[in-house]
């Protein structure tokens, strides 16, 4: 094989073994293959994939971004205290979606000015946010934002709901969800970036050889920026979402999530040594990572076993990820 | 340091330590070693001369267990033997000293000498007893460097030595130096060649690569010459001359080895660079660069060479002075501004800092011009991206099975041409090439020497940096010999020679003795570079 058709390979390994998990579950569950039922698995994947999107960017220019979860959480308390501060809902969620990107442009200084180690520089950026986040709730929820703030998250497109003769609404598609139309749309544009742009093919040149891209001319600190810029944005995005979902504001919500992210990254065949990465793979990585849950939800296994069993497949797929590099 | 070595405390023709008979080893595509048979007798000096590339460094690595002969024996005391591995062949008593050292900066040097072989009481290391056989190592050295200070702070020299000491702590019979000169100062060399001394004195035998032949004389029994992974011939140093060993190691005469011209220098100047000056690195100094002429770096390393050419392409920072293309003065402080204006560097480290190796040939080809191959919209077009691809793999004749291959996977010369090409691609003006020609095997080189000359020809201002002698002399129009930083002297190629670029080379003044470089007649004019030409 040459490794074109590794790469093929590796790719399709991973989506076989999430067509696998697929099947066996809707073999034990009988729910599980519904259309109502994929829509919750899309809908609870959405944030894994924003983030993931964000963590391969990041993760193919070598560097690693651990603070997109306690970003999430500030972006999502900021939003939420604007609506309770009489902001209007798209302004104040744009003011979240700022909040994230602002954490990535430190981020970023510090990885490009600075010169700290990414996994310092975010580690820092982690507990500032979440520290942030903590006191200017007094680590409560913000409650009461209405209707309004709750549409991003838990409306939907084509949605169709005739009522019935009891007179209570009888659904006839759920609808395609807004965080979802936002996922697909979000990845489309991220791959088109990555595959297609200048940009996309210079985050691809610093990951490889950053001494070699820069003596090519490519502005080394400016992509690398862009990098953690976007993965900040798009963890500001996930926290107005994930908000939005819960119409409250949580200031300990997102714990870990920065480990989905990039676990998602990795199953799909982002190597963390930088260079090598794509949003398609990340996808059914995140996907992977979210039937699994489900899937094992649903067969009433509990938490603390699916956190091993999604360990192990981490280390599963990072394994089989070196033996194609080493062969 | 005579002439003639002091006889060795072993006599000569006993048993040899270590004996290859026919070895062969071959990689993809290169036939690295072709039946060389080489062996090395208590208490002698064994020189290995080849030019790059005729399989000194692959013989070394057979000998030291790194790689494993595909045909041919090692004898070890006469005996067939086989090193697995590095480790392997250490416990043979055979050790390697590797041009890069393989030391821990932030271990103390007793730490060093003993890593891995630690003395234990218990489950813990003996401290006292480490510091002590440390001591005693470095003490049979004869060298003042304590065993505690961390090895970061030592000189490469000193460094050098710690990893004699190493070889020794492990009663290594048996040592292979690769370059142990290159890097050290002439006190440090002779530091050196007394330890060798004393070595050979002991019965150690020494395999010793250099590539500067003149300092040999004195220390060295035996040299064996190596050309295209042939054995060519081993002999007695003391019944040859340096001329006759060149000779040997070239196997041709000079006009074979580099292509015909066809390029026709101009007084036409492309590129002036005057008073650029950086800090402790180098400087002040100034060169032009005539339109079809191929203009050579000489120096030895650390002469500032790269450093002056990475200046001008932006790369590192400057403390002032000016570059001048086609008339036009250019602002650079960054590789961005350089290409921009057309000017190219080429890395000596091709995999360090030219290739994106992860990337295909063809994103590497585009990677410093992706704007030429993207359509409305900024999106690359791919279609456009691989025509271009083919059409450079094509004229430089690059061996890769097509546009798509991960770069990594073509061989140096072809991953040299890839860099060329992306340069040619960028529509570069002038390139700067730093050692274009490491680590290439002969044919691949010639194509690069060709290629470099066409350049010339077509207009394209071409730098050569090469610390191969050879390659300057036969291939450049003049050369700007660096030493320490300060550009000695221009000389014309073909009134020059060897010994004359060596001597500049070497921090001699020609025009005797005490001359300074700023202040000395014509030294003024090559280390000021313009002033006395009229603009």
């Amino acid at each position: 094989m040459n490794d074109r058709q590794k790469d093929l390979f590796q790719k399709f390994a991973a989506l076989a073994s999430l067509l696998a998990l697929t099947m066996v579950f809707s073999v034990v569950s009988s729910s599980f293959l519904s259309v109502g039922n994929a829509m919750t698995v899309a809908l609870q994947v959405t944030s894994i994939a924003y983030l993931g999107i964000g963590a391969t960017c990041v993760i193919i220019t070598g560097g690693i971004d651990l603070s997109v979860g306690a970003i999430l959480a500030l972006s999502g308390v900021v939003a939420a205290l604007s609506v309770r501060a009489g902001v209007p809902v798209p302004l104040a969620m744009l003011a979240g979606l700022l909040v994230g990107a602002l954490c990535g442009v430190i981020n970023g200084l510090c990885v490009t000015v600075l010169r700290l180690p990414p996994f310092i520089a975010t580690l820092g950026m982690m507990l500032v946010a979440r520290g942030v986040a903590l006191q200017i709730t007094d680590a409560k929820a913000v409650g009461g934002l209405g209707d309004s703030f709750a549409e991003l998250g838990n409306g939907s497109l084509w949605r169709i709901a005739k009522i019935g003769d009891d007179g209570f609404p009888d659904v006839v598609f759920p609808g395609i969800p807004y965080p979802v139309l936002l996922m697909v749309s979000l990845a489309i544009a991220v791959a088109v970036l990555l595959r297609r742009t200048g940009l996309g093919r210079h985050l691809y040149a610093v990951g490889s050889n950053a001494e070699a891209a820069r003596l090519s001319g490519v502005n080394v600190r400016g992509v690398t920026l862009f990098a953690y810029v976007l993965s900040g944005t798009l963890a500001g995005l996930t926290g107005c979402v994930l908000m939005s979902r819960l119409v409250t504001a949580q200031p300990s919500e997102g714990l870990m999530y920065e480990l989905d992210a990039i676990a998602a990254a990795v199953i799909g065949g982002t190597s963390l040594s930088g260079g090598v990465g794509t949003i398609s793979g990340t996808l059914i990585g995140a996907f992977v990572i979210g039937i699994l849950r489900n899937g094992l939800n649903m067969g009433g296994v509990s938490a603390f076993v699916q956190q091993i069993i999604i360990g192990l497949v981490i280390l599963l797929t990072v394994w089989i990820d070196q033996m194609r590099h080493r062969r | 340091m005579s002439a003639n070595p002091v006889p060795s405390a072993v006599a000569a023709g006993s048993l040899p330590l270590l004996a290859l008979r026919g070895v062969t080893k071959r990689f993809v595509g290169v036939l690295a070693l072709d039946g060389v048979h080489f062996d090395l007798r208590p208490g002698e000096v064994h020189a290995v001369c080849g030019e790059n590339g005729a399989g000194k460094s692959t013989l070394m690595k057979v000998m030291s267990g790194i790689y494993q002969p595909d045909a041919g024996t090692i004898e070890h005391h006469g005996q067939a033997c086989h090193f697995a591995s590095p480790h392997a062949a250490e416990r043979a008593g055979v050790v390697m000293i590797h041009q890069e050292l393989n030391l821990v900066p932030h271990l103390s040097v007793a730490e060093n000498i003993y890593l891995a072989r630690e003395p234990k009481r218990g489950w813990f290391i003996d401290r006292t007893r480490l510091r002590r056989d440390a001591q005693a190592c470095l003490a049979r050295l004869d060298v003042a460097i304590s065993p505690d200070v961390p090895v970061r702070s030592l000189s490469v020299a000193q460094q050098q030595m710690v990893e004699i000491a190493k070889a020794l702590s492990i009663n290594a019979e048996v040592l292979i130096m690769d370059e142990p000169t290159s890097s050290l100062t002439e006190s440090e060399t002779s530091q050196l060649f007394k330890v060798i001394h004393e070595l050979r004195r002991a019965g150690v035998g020494i395999v010793y690569i250099s590539h500067r032949l003149d300092e040999m004389a004195g220390i060295v029994d035996r040299v064996t010459v190596l050309r295209d992974g042939r054995h060519i011939r081993t002999m007695d140093f003391a019944d040859t001359t340096v001329d006759e060993i060149v000779s040997l190691m070239v196997g041709r005469s000079l006009d074979d080895k580099f292509p015909p011209r066809t390029r026709k220098p101009t007084d036409e100047v492309m590129l002036s660079v005057r008073d650029l000056r950086r800090k402790e690195v180098f400087g002040p100094l100034g060169f032009e660069l005539k339109r079809g002429e191929v203009l050579g770096f000489a120096g030895l390393m650390g002469a500032g060479r790269t450093e002056v050419a990475r200046a001008v392409f932006g790369a590192d920072p400057v403390d002032g002075g000016s570059v001048t293309l086609e008339g036009r003065e250019l602002h650079i402080r960054s590789p961005i501004d350089a290409i921009r204006h057309g000017i190219a560097y080429l890395s000596e480290d091709r995999k360090g800092q030219g290739l994106a190796v992860e990337m295909t040939v063809a994103q590497n080809l585009t990677l410093a011009n992706l704007a030429a191959v993207c359509g409305r919209g900024g999106f690359i077009r791919f279609d456009d991206e691989a025509k271009t691809a083919r059409r450079y793999i094509e004229q430089l004749d690059i061996r890769t099975p097509g546009p798509h291959q991960i770069a990594r996977l073509l061989s140096g010369g072809n991953q040299q041409k890839v860099v060329i090409g992306k340069w040619l691609f960028r529509q570069s003006r002038v390139i700067f090439f730093d050692e274009p020609t490491r680590g290439i095997d002969v044919g691949a080189k010639y194509a690069i020497y060709q290629l470099l000359d066409k350049l010339a020809a077509e207009g394209i201002g071409v730098v050569l940096i090469s610390s191969e002698l050879p390659e300057i002399l036969g291939l450049t129009d003049r050369v700007a010999v660096f030493h320490e930083g300060q550009l000695m002297r221009v000389l014309q190629t073909k009134d020059t020679t060897q010994e004359e670029i060596m001597h500049y080379a070497s921090g001699r003044n020609g025009t005797g003795g005490a001359t300074s470089i700023a202040e000395g007649g014509i030294d003024t004019q090559a280390a000021r570079g313009m002033d006395s030409i009229p603009t």
